[in-house]
Order: C-alpha cells, then sequence, then structure tokens
C-alpha cells in the first residue's frame, strides 16, 4: 500500500513535469513536425528525460535489487508517437540508464523489458498510424502500458536469478507497477492532447478574427485610407481584438481612435509617441510590452494605456500609417492579440493597394470624362448651324432663340467646376440639346419628358444625363425612317430613383458599337460614387426600343 | 440649266441648299428627298444631272444609296455633308465635289464652276458598284429593309421590280440590272433573276426550264440562259 501511494507521488510529479513541459516554448504543436529527424530527436530526449526520471523517482524493494518504476511511461508513449525506433531507442536508453546507474538483481530483466515495452508502443503505433484520431488518445496509452507490464513481469520472472527471488520481486512490484503505469500513460496521452486542442482553439479563434476584421473592413477599406475611414477602421479593430483602445494614423496625424483615452487622442492630433515615429520611419512593427518597454501618453499624463503594439501601414512598400492596439496599465498584451495585429497590418495594407488601385482608375475615368466633354461632336455642331442658318431664312427669332439654346449646351459641356449637379441642372442641359435636336429632325421627332418635380434636388454626377439622352438621338432615333420617340422619364422606385431614357429605333448593338464610351463613364463614376448597386442598365428589343435606366440612391447620401 | 435633285433626312438642311441652289441660278430642282427610296423614285422620273446627296441618313447612307442607282441613271454626285470624315471615301466614289455645312455661297459657286468644266465620266459608275446588303422596298406607307441574302428570286413586270423571298414579294425602284450586278442574283430570263444557293429543284422541259426554290416558287429559265443556269449548278 506504502509503495502504491509512493507511486502516485511518482506519477503526480510526472504529470507536473510534463505539464509544464507543454506549456513551455519548448512545446511544439505535435503533429507537423514528428516525421522530420530534428521532430524525432527531440521527441527522443523528451521521453527519454521522463523514462530516467522514473528510474529516479522509483522505490527500491527487495534490498535495492528491484525498483517500483515508472519508466514504462515513458517508453511507452515515445513508442505510441514516434513509432518502434523511437520507442525501443528510448527503452534501451532509460534500461542502460538503469543497468548502469543503479543496479540491482532485476535491473537487467527490467531494461530489456523497458525496452520491449518501446517496441510495443512502436507496433501499436504502425497498426494505428492511419486513424490518428485511434492512436492519441488515453484508452489506447492504458492498454498498451498494461500489456507492456504484464510482459514486463514475465521477464523479470525469466531473467532474474535465481528464480525464487524472481518471485520475490514480482511479488513486491508486480501490483503496483501494473496498476500504475497504465493511469500514468493515460494521464500524459490526456495533457498531450489538450494541450494541442488548445493550441487549435487558438488558431481557430485567431483566424476567425481575422477573416471578420478583414471581411467588415474590406469595404471601408476600398474607399480610401481616408480620416472618414480610419475611425470606423479603428472601431472595427478593436471589436474584434477586444484590446483597450485602437487608433489609426497617417504619416503626420490621428486619423481615428476607438476605446480607452479618446478623450484626448483626438483625431486630427499630430504624431507624438516616439514609438509611433519609430515604426513610421523603419516600416517595422514596434512593440512596447507595457513592462520592460512601456508606452508613456505624451498627450495627456493621465492616460491609463500603457503597452502597445504598432503596426505600419504600406502602400507599394511606402508607408502610409499605422494602426495601433493598446492595452490600459494592469492588463497584459496577449500575445494572440500581437500576431494579430501584426497580421492586420499586412491584410491592411494589402486592401489598401486594392483601393490604391480603384482610385487610379476612378482618375482615369474622369480624365477620360473631360476628354469626351471638350469633344464636341462636330456632326452635332455643324449640323445644329446648319439648320440654325436654314431658320434663320424664315424665322429670324426662332434662330436667335436656337443659338442661345446651342450656347447655354456648350458652355455646359465646357464649365468643369462642380462634379456634381442637380437632376433639375441636368434637365436643363439636356433640354438645350432636346431643342436644337427638335430642330433638326424637324416633324420626325417626339420627345416626352417626364420627371417627378421632387427629384429636382436629387444629386448626381455632373454631365449623367446627357451621354444617355444623346445616345437615344445618335445612335437610336437619327436611324429611323419613320417616327422616332424618345422618352425621359425619372422617379422613385423600390426605394431608389430611377432615370430611364427610352427610345422606340431599339438599335442598340451593346458598347462595342462606339454608343458605348459616354456611357461607360456614366456608369463608371455613378458605381464609384454610389457602390456597385447603382448605375446604368440597358434593355433593347431589336427594331421596337431600347430602354437606358440609371439606378441612383434615392436619399443624398454624402458621397464619401 | 442643270437638273439638280437634293437627299438629305434633314428638313431644314433640305430647304437651305434649296435655296442656295437656287440663288445660283445655275439650276433646276427636280426634287428634294428624305430618304432613299423616294430618291431612287426621284432619279427615275426626274432624271437629275446632278445630285447633291448627304451621307450621314437613316437606314441606307448616301453611299448605299449610289450603289442602288442604276448605272443609265446615274447623275452627277456633289456630296454634302456636316463632317469631313468621309472625304476620302467620297472622292474615291469619284464625287464631282464635297461640301459641307454649312454651306457658303462662294463655295457653292465654285462647285458649279466644277459642274460645268468637268465632263460626265463613263467611268464613274463602274467604280461606284458596291454590293448591296440591304435593299430597299416599299411596304404599303413604309419602306422594308430586306436582307439581300434573304431574297430567292426577283421579277420585274409592267408595274415595276419586285423582290421575292420566303416573306413574299415587295416592291423595289431598283432596277434587275443593279440587283443582278450588286445583290448576288443570276440573270435565268429576261424578266428574272434568281438566287442560285435557293434553288432546291430544277424541272427541264423541252430546251426550257423551270426552278423550284425552297420556299416553293417557281421561277422560268429562258431556253437562251439554261447552258448558262445549268453549268452554274453543275447539272
Amino acid at each position: 500500500m506504502k509503495i502504491a501511494i509512493q507511486l502516485v507521488e511518482v506519477l503526480a510529479v510526472f504529470v507536473v513535469i510534463f505539464y509544464l513541459y507543454c506549456r513551455s516554448p519548448a512545446f511544439r504543436p505535435l503533429m507537423p513536425d514528428w516525421p522530420q529527424p530534428r521532430g524525432k530527436f527531440r521527441l527522443y530526449v523528451v521521453f527519454s528525460g521522463i523514462a530516467i526520471l522514473g528510474n529516479y523517482l522509483g522505490v527500491p524493494v527487495v534490498e535495492g535489487e528491484a525498483i517500483v518504476n515508472a519508466r514504462a511511461v515513458g517508453s511507452v508513449l515515445a513508442g505510441l508517437l514516434g513509432g518502434p525506433v523511437l520507442g525501443i531507442l528510448v527503452g534501451l536508453t532509460a534500461g542502460v540508464h538503469r543497468v548502469t546507474a543503479m543496479g540491482g538483481a532485476a535491473a537487467l530483466a527490467g531494461a530489456v523489458a523497458t525496452t520491449l515495452e518501446g517496441g510495443l508502443g512502436g507496433l501499436v503505433h504502425l497498426w494505428l498510424k492511419r486513424r490518428p484520431e485511434v492512436l492519441m488518445t488515453p484508452g489506447v496509452a492504458f492498454v498498451t502500458t498494461l500489456l507492456g507490464e504484464i510482459m514486463h513481469m514475465g521477464i523479470v520472472l525469466l531473467l532474474t536469478q535465481p528464480h525464487s527471488r524472481a518471485v520475490a520481486v514480482v511479488n513486491a512490484i508486480a501490483l503496483p507497477m501494473v496498476a500504475m503505469n497504465p493511469v500514468g500513460a493515460a494521464l500524459f496521452m490526456t495533457v498531450l492532447l489538450e494541450r494541442q486542442r488548445e493550441e487549435d482553439r487558438v488558431a481557430a479563434a485567431s483566424s476567425e478574427r481575422a477573416l471578420k476584421v478583414a471581411e467588415r473592413s474590406l469595404e471601408l477599406m476600398a474607399r480610401g485610407f481616408r480620416p472618414a475611414v480610419a475611425s470606423d477602421l479603428a472601431t472595427i479593430v478593436r471589436e474584434e481584438t477586444g484590446v483597450g483602445a485602437v487608433g489609426v494614423t497617417d504619416t503626420l496625424r490621428v486619423l481615428g481612435w476607438s476605446g480607452l483615452g479618446g478623450d484626448h487622442h483626438r483625431p486630427g492630433r499630430p504624431i507624438a509617441s516616439p514609438y509611433t515615429k519609430q515604426a513610421l520611419a523603419s516600416n517595422t512593427v514596434v512593440f512596447a510590452d507595457g513592462i520592460r518597454q512601456a508606452y508613456d501618453c505624451t498627450v495627456s499624463p493621465s492616460c491609463p494605456l500603457s503597452s502597445v503594439l504598432i503596426v505600419p501601414l504600406q502602400v507599394d512598400g511606402t508607408v502610409v500609417g499605422t494602426v495601433q492596439l493598446f492595452e490600459p496599465r494592469g492588463r497584459r498584451f496577449l500575445n494572440m492579440n500581437r500576431s494579430l495585429g501584426e497580421g492586420l497590418g499586412a491584410l491592411l495594407s494589402s486592401q489598401l493597394l486594392i483601393s490604391r488601385y480603384q482610385e487610379q482608375k476612378s482618375l482615369l475615368v474622369l480624365s477620360e470624362l473631360k476628354l469626351a466633354r471638350a469633344q464636341v461632336n462636330p456632326h452635332f455642331l455643324f449640323n445644329a448651324l446648319n439648320t440654325i442658318i436654314a431658320i434663320l431664312r424664315r424665322d429670324a427669332d426662332r434662330s436667335r432663340e436656337l443659338l442661345i439654346h446651342l450656347s447655354n449646351f456648350f458652355r455646359k459641356n465646357l464649365k468643369r467646376s462642380s462634379d456634381v449637379s442637380t437632376l433639375a441642372e441636368e434637365m436643363e442641359h439636356v433640354g438645350a440639346y432636346l431643342e436644337i435636336e427638335k430642330a433638326r429632325f424637324e416633324g420626325r421627332i417626339v420627345v416626352e419628358t417626364d420627371v417627378d418635380p421632387a427629384l429636382a434636388t436629387l444629386t448626381m454626377p455632373s454631365f449623367t444625363l446627357q451621354p444617355l439622352v444623346e445616345n437615344a438621338f445618335k445612335h437610336g432615333v437619327s436611324s429611323l425612317l419613320g417616327e422616332g420617340r424618345v422618352s425621359i422619364r425619372a422617379r422613385r422606385r423600390d426605394g431608389a430613383v430611377v432615370v430611364e431614357v427610352e427610345d422606340n429605333a431599339g438599335a442598340w448593338q451593346g458598347p462595342a458599337d462606339g454608343a458605348g464610351l459616354g456611357m461607360q463613364i456614366v456608369d463608371k463614376r455613378v458605381k464609384n460614387l454610389y457602390g456597385s448597386a447603382y448605375g446604368l442598365s440597358v434593355e433593347c428589343t431589336a427594331h421596337e426600343l431600347t430602354r437606358v435606366t440609371l439606378r441612383l440612391p434615392a436619399e443624398e447620401a454624402s458621397p464619401a | 440649266m442643270m437638273r439638280a435633285l437634293i437627299v438629305d433626312d434633314e428638313v431644314h438642311a433640305r430647304d437651305e441648299l434649296s435655296s442656295l441652289l437656287r440663288e445660283t441660278g445655275a439650276f433646276t430642282l427636280v426634287g428634294s428627298c428624305a430618304d432613299a427610296v423616294s430618291a431612287l423614285q426621284a432619279i427615275r422620273s426626274g432624271r437629275p444631272d446632278v445630285l447633291f446627296l448627304d451621307i450621314q441618313m437613316p437606314a441606307i447612307s448616301g453611299f448605299e444609296l449610289l450603289s442602288m442607282i442604276d448605272d443609265a441613271e446615274l447623275p452627277r454626285v456633289v456630296f454634302v455633308t456636316a463632317h469631313d470624315e468621309h472625304a476620302l471615301q467620297a472622292f474615291e466614289k469619284n464625287a464631282v465635289d464635297y461640301l459641307l455645312k454649312p454651306v457658303s455661297r462662294e463655295r457653292l459657286a465654285r462647285t458649279v464652276e466644277r459642274l460645268r468644266l468637268a465632263p460626265a465620266d463613263p467611268e464613274v459608275a463602274t467604280r461606284l458598284r458596291a454590293p448591296i446588303g440591304r435593299i430597299p422596298c416599299q411596304s404599303g406607307k413604309a419602306i422594308k429593309l430586306l436582307d439581300a441574302a434573304e431574297i430567292e428570286f426577283a421579277r420585274s413586270s409592267e408595274a415595276g421590280v419586285y423582290v421575292v423571298g420566303p416573306r413574299g414579294e415587295f416592291f423595289t425602284e431598283l432596277t434587275l440590272r443593279v440587283l443582278e450586278e450588286r445583290a448576288g442574283l443570276v440573270r435565268c430570263h429576261k424578266q428574272f433573276l434568281v438566287r442560285l444557293d435557293r434553288v432546291e429543284e430544277v424541272r427541264l422541259d423541252d430546251g426550257a426550264a423551270t426552278l423550284r426554290t425552297r420556299s416553293g416558287k417557281d421561277v422560268p429559265v429562258s431556253r437562251r440562259l439554261l447552258p448558262e443556269i445549268r453549268g452554274r449548278l453543275g447539272i
């Protein structure tokens, strides 16, 4: 009984040591590097240590000729985890140690038995190798060790001389060893599995958080790196990481802040912290853990923040700002948040790169637009002038009016100061164009407009409506032999505003026929400004109808 | 006095040009047309010496219209257009002149000089020959543009020329000669043209023959033209 209690103590010490090992940085998540020689070597060292420890912690019996020991735990587990070679090597190492360093009549038998037990563990490993979920269970460890210990007893009986002594030794050690070693092995396996599961949980949790930030920030970052975006970004990162505060800066000042210290870390303040300056200057992650290196707020002495992780944001290798994660005094900066923060820096940087690319694309759209506006359609101009000259012969007043419409039309075309117009302004521009075209195609074309007066103040990118109406003429009714009809309608529908320009020519050939550019620019600008839910769509029934539909947000969504 | 015909789809452009032409005192205006079909009619009935032709017109462009005019009826051509992007093409078509809208009196006076000095060029007609893709036909009051490939045969009668396809028969202002030369039809009879790849059946009958088209219509082949038709059909 006394021996049994001592053996329980031994196991307790073992489990504690093993638990500490699992917690230490030396422990690596198990599976990946096992098959490599380095991983095997590490396992050999660890389990040999455990087995040898089993020798030292053992309880000598039968006048020191035998030791009630827990060596088997080391060799069986080594075999189970690393295969027969590893099991036998660990068993052999511990056995040699048993014989050379401690001696006794049962030493040789014990050494042989331990080696064979390692081999047995290895055989079970080979048997269940393809089913690790079965191999890595406390049950398998228990049964394997139980069998090993029974075998151990048999070997002691066979190899220990004289036989009477062998019987005495087995009498003394059999019960405690056969009972305790399997329990020990099962406990080891439990600790190991628990540790591995924990590792998996942490990894899963951080990737889940990173993905969540990525998802939430993607649309935000698409709008570019600007103050309006920065506060939202800070909030998202703080909510997902749970740190005390998050700041977002550009290279000069704080752009956004969320969490503790928001009273004095105000957006717009110039950057004061040396850590931030260091991160910006060196384009590296800077970490102050709050113990060895503390974050000292330079703005307010009462600032609760003491540790910080500063991750630079970069586009094309140029630092454009930082994201900073803070913890207050008395809260440890979690390692998990540290690696998450560094990962987020990379993630946000690549999102910024995408948004920069988008921005450049929209700049291109803008220059295309300017080009398109500046390009006066010569057919329109000269035909208009010819029409006016013809009318001048009979009706000087009407030609005067038409000339004024023509000037208004070109004045508006050349005006580039404002990027946004109201629907009323757009209709005015279109109206001047329509007056000229109606005169040109006198008697051949009917224009109907049906615009909800409540929408007069609705804003849209300037120069949006005119290309649609021009398209209805140029690639629509002007190709008709019979009467042409153009309708312009604007109304609310399904929570959006829908502007339709329709003609009865049905001559739309798709964007490839040159009608495209002006309309494509309109579509790109609207989508850039309001998102992909808005923009142009075209329906065409050949020879009957072409309807260009422009969807705009109903509420005056302020363009970012 | 030169007989002039104006073809332009814009009413004010026609009015302006007719005023200008009248002012020169060099022209008698035989008509002013807004589309290709009425232009072909006016050319036949009015026999103009000069055609003032707009290039950009709905459905059938000025260039296409030129291809549809029978060589025997072809007047000299002055293009009148708002923009000079077609100038080169116009001169390849051997236009006498090319006017830009709005037209000035001085510029028009030069055109008159040119018309008086330049002799009518008998070669012009052959250079104007371009394949015709769509054939304008009268369909009630409207103009129907029939795909040339759709036509199985054409026939002329006292009333005029009809093109016939699966969708029926349509009156057209184009002559059989124009259709034969530029619309891929083959003469099989003095009064008939046929599209050979639409022939499904050949019935020989005492030196002459009757062709049956895919949509089941009969087209006569004259004795004189039968050998050629047989040769082309490979029978």
